[in-house]
This record gives structure tokens, sequence and C-alpha cells, in this order.
């Protein structure tokens, strides 16, 4: 039999390259990937490393310890704690409360709280400064009408805004916890003979802590690494995000820079890490069998009516907020000279802003998607070693501060090989890049509901990799993609704190647009933006809620 | 099968270990042109990775794996001439019955004319006539396996590869669709690896079984060599209920009569044949007694050759059969008995006698 067999070695070296190529094409896909992952996120961020210890004389610990010789530079790490601490205690509580009443509450104020906690969605963080001092700025309506002497750019003003802008984060993860409890457990516990109160202190509460604490470390993380409320109202106040923009524009130095980035990044990734590996599959999944449906039941008066205290003025300010901030782009100058006017609307600088802002969004959510739906699968199918790495990178970009990358991309891309400086490309692959998760885990989700016979029969069939990837997968995981698509549109649109690094003068973004015509006190150009930049971002959520209903991929929970 | 003939397929001595676990340890074996060669044994044999190999999904550690003589063994699937029809059909979700049979054919480039005749003629092969513009989700789970076949055979592969297909059937279809699958092979004549548990149904369907275990194969023949003359206790367990009943070799010599004679505690039990060359006088064995194969006695009958006496300790009825177990000695012994209606009915607790077959095969006792 053995010599009727063609021997491997008699067969042309073109077969042999055929079958080469054909075997391994997804690991030299996967390893084209990872090249630009190196590039164009793990590159900067050492890029950011290297800078911090690299001064003109060579390896240095000096910037450090210049950093820790100023109280200019420390207070802005400890007040950016401070910060994130306050704003996290703060978040837990409100959060829990909206979720608590939403999950538990009277019925017909379900619907409405559960809106008012949302809402902040649909904007960009930043604009919680604008309607602050639109409220109770020096010439705010709040200010003038109670002729009250109260300054807003400060600690409270901060803090206030932040806790606003993130909100939904809070709620929405307390929230799901506390509905995939199993209402039954209370029902016992209230069989039991306990009351309300017991109930909750000695049932929900410690079943819902470890998705809580999870809650609390992403608010902490995302509240420190904003950058527009702190520079907006932060005042004389250092924050690390601010100062690190400031460092750059105003002084240049991108050594000191690179430190505060280094510091701001340090406490993102220790959560990153705890969060994705240490509490990963942690919680408390109470739900056995089916979950009972459950009449409302009535809320003791005393809780009901704490809970209340705190929620509604929550929801007031959330409400106010947006109010005047659409207010704000149709009337004069809000509560000084309430006269109607479309002029800011009109503003041609605001709608060249939107229009670039969209057409770099869209680049980025079509670019992002591609190697999102790609680094999915090949994570997921993919034979080769490595593959956590890849996806804890192509997660990265979501824990990482988008100041610290965006000090990255400046230092790493301003020279060649890879010279993106002052081209829109620069900012196409930083949003991409940054806004990959979403992509990358809706991929990864839809991928584990494909089962892998269908590219093995594909494969069996005659397709080689690019085959099955554009004809039998990616037509399969086009909700993924359009998900990944949407959500880095939107996100796009409205991020700001690494595109203020890249942008150059005469490209003004929507976002960047919003953040100077603020800090210049242009309430109405700023409101006018906020409102267009609402709209398309609550059409982008319409289209993502739209695919879950249609699809089942759901990336807004997440 | 003759020797001849070069097989379609031929494994050489192949392994697998998937890290230090060895999955298959040296699978030698070959399928003939036309033949329907099913891989059955229980779950973690090694049987579907067996297949998995030949499919090309899963590379091999060591040995050969030659496809009409060449060594197919480095390849990837899609440059093998081999199909697989999956467990779960691997249907295209986002394509009709008519994109899914032609995928294939549409990858080699063919006019799209020829491939709309080619899946007609396959429509028609597997009765789906009339339905090649449905979705899958419009068709149901018989259909959607029938359109995996389709798809699988539209190439002409050399070896078509079934991996456990009627596993998502019910019962009743999984006869028909076992039925079907059989008729179609047999039709077209195309070399076939069917891949079951089921022992019955890989009886059923099959030229010829190969039956694994541990990932050694415990035996290959065809189904009454299986079932009839099982080489070891595994295979005998493995097809069907057995009786075994411990013996000794007495007499070797072929005398006049022809038998040999096995002696057991319960009493001398003669044997037309010993299949097995490499039995000596006084090898240890065991005799392998299907229940069918047992005639029952009442104990008032006269004594006759490879009679045994027992107890019916409990009878269960059937219809077609009555399932009697029988205390013998300390052991109990099942036994069919067909045709009740006609047959004298026993009690629990009634004494009986009953013959074992002249022709009942045995097994050496070791391993």
């Amino acid at each position: 039999m053995a010599e009727a067999v063609a021997g491997n070695d008699q067969r042309s070296l073109l077969y042999k390259i055929r079958i080469f190529v054909n075997s391994h094409l997804i690991n030299m896909f996967a390893g084209g990937l990872f090249a630009l992952l190196a590039i164009f996120l793990a590159f900067p961020i050492v890029m950011v490393f290297i800078k911090s210890l690299w001064g003109d004389d060579g390896f240095t610990l000096g910037f450090y310890q210049e950093f820790f010789s100023y109280n200019f530079y420390y207070w802005s790490f400890l007040n950016t704690m401070i910060l994130g601490l306050s704003a996290m205690v703060i978040l837990v509580v409100v959060g829990f409360c909206f979720a608590y009443m939403t999950t538990k509450g009277p019925n017909w104020l379900r619907k409405p709280l559960k809106v008012c906690a949302l809402m902040p969605l649909c904007a960009p963080p930043y604009i919680f400064s604008i309607s602050l001092i639109t409220l109770f700025g020096r010439n705010g309506m709040v200010t003038n009408f109670f002729d009250l002497n109260f300054n807003i750019y400060s600690w409270t003003g901060v803090i206030v805004a932040q806790c606003l802008a993130f909100l939904p984060l809070s709620y929405m993860m307390i929230e799901n916890v506390l509905n995939s409890q199993n209402p039954s457990l209370e029902e016992s516990a209230s069989d039991m003979g306990a009351s309300e109160f017991t109930i909750m202190r000695a049932i929900t509460i410690p079943l819902a802590a470890p998705g809580v604490l999870k809650a609390a470390l992403l608010v902490f993380v995302m509240t420190i690494a904003e950058f527009g409320n702190p520079a907006i109202l932060g005042g004389r106040i250092p924050f690390l995000a601010p100062d690190t923009y400031l460092m750059i524009t105003g002084e240049g130095d991108f050594n000191m820079a690179s430190v505060l980035s280094v510091v701001l990044m340090v406490p993102c990734l220790i959560i990153f890490v705890i969060h994705n590996y240490m509490l990963k599959g942690k919680g408390y999944t109470t739900i056995v069998g089916k979950p009972t449906a459950v009449d409302p039941k009535d809320m003791t008066p005393l809780i009901k009516y704490s809970l209340l205290a705190i929620v509604i003025p929550v929801a007031i300010m959330v409400l106010l907020s947006f109010a005047v901030i659409v207010m704000g782009a149709f009337v004069k100058i809000v509560g000084v000279d309430n006269t109607f006017v479309i002029d800011h609307m009109l503003n041609m600088q605001s709608n060249t802003a939107i229009f670039n802002s969209v057409k770099l969004s869209l680049l980025a959510g079509l670019f992002g998607a591609i190697v999102g739906t790609l680094l999915a699968y090949v994570i997921m199918r993919g034979k080769f070693k490595g593959r956590k790495v890849m996806e804890m990178m192509a997660l990265s970009g979501f824990a990482l501060p988008g100041t610290v990358i965006g000090v990255g991309y400046i230092m790493a891309f301003n020279r060649p090989p890879f010279l993106l400086a002052g081209t829109i490309w620069i900012l196409i692959l930083n949003c991409a890049f940054r806004f990959l998760a979403v992509g990358v885990e809706a991929g990864i989700s839809k991928l584990h509901q494909i089962s892998i016979e269908i590219e093995e029969a594909s494969a069996d069939l005659g397709a080689d990799f690019i085959t099955i990837f554009f004809k039998v997968i990616l037509p399969i995981m086009f909700s993924a993609f359009i998900a990944g698509f949407i959500y880095t549109f939107m996100t796009t649109m409205m991020s700001l704190s690494s595109v203020i690094f890249l942008v150059t003068p005469g490209f003004d973004l929507a976002a960047v647009y919003i953040y100077l015509t603020a800090q210049l006190g242009e309430l109405g150009l700023a409101s006018a933006a906020t409102v267009k930049m609402m709209l398309i971002v609550v059409i982008c959520f319409a289209s993502l809620k739209l695919l879950a209903k249609k699809t089942g991929l759901d990336v807004i929970e997440k | 099968m003759g020797n001849t003939e070069t097989p379609m397929l031929e494994l050489v001595d192949v392994h697998k270990s998937f890290g230090d676990v060895d999955v298959l340890k040296g699978i030698s074996a070959s399928i003939s042109k036309g033949e329907l060669l099913t891989f059955v044994g229980p779950s973690g044999c090694g049987k579907t990775t067996l297949l998995r190999i030949i499919g090309g999904f899963t590379p091999i550690t060591s040995g050969k794996i030659i496809l009409d003589g060449e060594d197919i063994a480095d390849l990837p699937p899609n440059m093998r001439d081999t199909k697989m029809v999956f467990q779960s059909y691997a249907l295209f979700p986002h394509m009709n019955v008519r994109k899914n049979i032609g995928f294939g054919l549409k990858l080699k480039k063919m006019p799209q004319k020829k491939i709309d005749d080619r899946v007609d003629e396959l429509l028609a092969l597997v009765h789906l006539e009339g339905l090649g513009d449905r979705t899958i989700e419009r068709i149901s789970g018989g259909q959607q396996q029938r359109v995996a076949l389709a798809r699988s055979l539209a190439l002409e592969p050399k070896v078509l590869l079934l991996d456990e297909p009627l596993s998502n059937l019910d019962a009743n279809l999984r006869v028909v669709m076992r039925d079907e699958i059989r008729n179609i092979q047999e039709r077209i004549r195309i070399t076939t690896i069917f891949v079951t548990h089921d022992q019955y149904e890989a009886m059923s369907i099959s030229d010829r079984l190969l039956v694994l275990n541990d990932g050694i194969i415990q035996q290959i023949g065809s189904p009454s060599d299986i079932y009839e003359t099982p080489d070891n206790r595994f295979i005998a367990e493995f097809v069907g209920y057995v009786n075994f009943l411990e013996g000794k070799i007495e007499s070797f010599d072929q005398d006049s009569s022809g038998l040999f004679l096995v002696s057991t505690e319960y009493g001398d039990i003669s044997l037309n044949k010993i299949n097995e060359k490499n039995f000596d006088k006084g090898d240890d064995v065991f005799l392998v007694i299907r229940p069918e194969t047992v005639t029952l006695f009442p104990s008032d009958a006269e004594d006759m050759p490879n009679m045994l006496k027992g107890k019916i300790q409990h009878s269960m009825y059937a219809g077609n059969l009555v399932k009697y177990t029988i205390k013998c000695g300390d052991r109990e012994i099942l036994i069919d008995q067909y045709n009740p209606k006609d047959s004298i009915k026993f009690r629990c607790g009634d004494n009986i006698k009953f013959t074992v077959p002249r022709t009942v095969h045995a097994i050496p006792k070791r391993g």
C-alpha cells in the first residue's frame, strides 16, 4: 500500500503553499490583528510609560520625584481620588435607591424613575456642567431667582455633575442585580416574619453586594477618567485628567503629562483587572428554574419615603438639566433674556463641528466594527496561544482613561513610521480602538450562539477562511457588527477626553466645540450643539433598541 | 472484501492525544469503495474524534490517512475530498435550501446553470422537490437532515462522513431517516462512514462495524459477526444483552461427532466449533449465551444434551416475547421466549430445564 501513496515530498511547491495558507489563514489574520492592537492600543500606552521615565538625559525617575514634591501635582492625584470615591459612594446609594424603587416600588413610579435614571445616557457627561452653570452659575437661573451667592465652579459642582453624568451606569448595574434576584427569597423571609427593612438588610443588600461592588468600581474608574466636568467646573482645583491636558497645551511638557497619565492609569488598570478577573462570575444566581412573577407589594411607608427623599430630587435635577439645555439652545440667555432665538441652532461653526463629528464617527464606527468583528472571530475560533491576551488588549481600551490614550497617541504618531498627527486618521483610529470593547463583546456573545459546526461545514465544502468569514460568519454575525458600529459611532460622537488632544485647529469636532464654548461661557452655543448631538445619540439608542428587539443582542445592558 | 481492490480510505496506525490523554491508540482500518462502515462505541471512545480526523477538523498525532492513494493527513478540510454531515446539520441560517445545497458547487465556480441542475437532481434524490426556496427555519428537522445530506453529496466526495446524524430526530423519524440514508447510499454507491453510539442503529445500517472502546479497535466485522461471534466480552455486552457462562475446555480433539466439550459448574456443554484457533485444552472460556437462543422446557422433560436446570425467578410479559429471569445455581440467566401465545407459560417458582444451542460462541476468559 505504502508505495502507492503519493508522498508529501512529491507534492509541488505551489500545492504545499496552498496547504499552508489554507491551514493557517486564520492565524495570519490573528497576527495582523495582533499587530493592529499592539500599534494602536499598546504602543501609545507604552509610549506614555517611557516618556514618564525618559528625559533628555535618558532614564530618570526625576519626573516622578517632581510629581511627589510639588503639592500642585500630588494634590491633583489626591483630588481625583477624592472625586472618584465621593462619586462612587453617592452613586452607589443613589443608584441603589433608584434600582430599588424601579424593581420593588409602586408600579406607576417605576417607568418614570427608570427614564430619569437612564436619561443621562443620551448626552455626553459634560452637559451637566453646562446645565449646572446655566442653573447655578454667577448669572444662573436659580442663583438670580433666589439671589444666592453661590459658586458652582467648586467641588460641589464637579461632584454633582459627575454623579448626574454617571447615574445610569450605577443604576443599570444595580437594577440588573436586583432584577435577577429570586422574589421568592424575599417572600419566604417575609413569610417567616421579617419586616421589609429586615429583608432589605438581611437578604436584598447582601445578595446584591457583589454586583454593587462591580458597579462601584466602574463608577470610580469612569469618574476619575472623565475630563469634561472637572475641566469646566473644576476652577482652580487640580484634577489629573484636565491637568494632563493643560500640561500639554499650556506648557508642552510631555514628560509631566505622561507622569500624570500613568498616575491616572494605574488605578484604572488595577480596577480593570479586579473587575475582569477577580470578580468575574462572582455574584449570586438565585433564580433556579422559572422565575415567578410576583405582584408588587406595598412598600413600608418609612422606607418608601426615605428612598423617595433621595430619588425625587435627583430625578428633578436630571430633568431640569435637560430642560435648561434644550431651553438654552433656543433662547438668548437662559434666565436673563428669555427671548426666542434660532441663531444658536443655526450657527455655522457648530454645524460644521457636528458634521465633522458625524463623518469621524461614521468612519470610526465602520473601522471599529470590522476590526471588532474580526477580533471576536479569531479570539473565539482561533487555535493559537495568546487569545486571552488579545481579548484583554481589545477590552482594555474601555478601561483606559481617554486622556491617557490621547496623550499616548500624540506622542506615538507624530513621527515616522506612524506619522498620523494632524490627519483625520489619528482620530478615527483613536476612537475605533478605544471603543472596540463593545463590538468585540457583542461579537463574542453572538459567536457563542453559532455552532462551530457551521464553520466546519463551510470548510468541509471547500471554503477557505476568508470565504467563510465573509460569506457565512459575517452575515450571521451582522447584528453584532451593527451593534459595534452604532455603539462606536455614538461614543465617538460624544467623546471628548481623547480627541481634544488630537484635533487640529480648523477641524472642529462637536464635543470639542461644546467644551470650548462652555469654557468661554457661550452657553447658548454649547446648549444648541448639545441638543443636536443628543438628537443623533437618541437615534442611535433607538436603533440599538430596535436591533436588540429584532435579534436579541443587547449591548446597552452591558 | 476483495484484497485485490485498493481501499478507498485507509487508516494506518492513527494516534491522537489531547495533552496527556491518548484518545486514539493506533487505529488501522480500511474501507472499500461503496461500503458503509460504522464507527460505534460508548461515548468517549474516540469515534467522533476519528471521524473528525478523517474530515480534517482535528489534526492527528501520528499515522497516515490515505484517501484513494494519497496521504491527506496534513490537508486542511477545505482541500480534502471528504464531506461531512454534521450532528447539528450546520446549515447556513442565512441561506435558503437551494443556496445551502449549492454552496460547495459555487465555491468550485461551477456555472450557475449547472449548479441549478445539480441542486434539482439532489433535491429529487433526497425527496425535497419544491422546497428549494424555503428558508432553513421553515423546514422540519427531518428535512434539514436531508438538506445537510444533499449539501454534502453535491460535491460527489470520495468519502461521505456522517456524525451521529440521527441524534437530533425523534424516535420514529430516526428509523425513517436511517433507512433513507442507507437507501440513498446504496443507490449511489458512495463510500460512507457513519458514527453512532446506538448499536442497533449501527447494526441495521452498516455493511461493517468498527467497534471502538478506549481508543482501540475492539472488532471490525459485519453486523452478524459482531453480534454472533464477538471477539471479547466488551463487544458481546455492547451489542444486546448477553449471559456469560464460565467454563473450561475439556476436550479439544475433533472427535467423530465434531464437537468440543466445555465443562461449566452447572453441567457440560458441547459446542459445534470454536472459532478461535488459539484455544487449548484446559483454557478458561466464557460462553456467550444470547437470551433468545435458549429454549425452555418443563422440569419433567426428557434429558437432552446441553440441558441445564433452573428455577423461574421472575417473568415479564412483553407481547411478542416473555422475558424470564432464571436462577441457575447462584446466578441469574435471562431468557427471551418469543411467540408466547404458542409456548408453555411458566410461573415464578417453577422448576424448569433449558437447553443451550451447540452453535454457542466462546470467548477466552483472559482480558
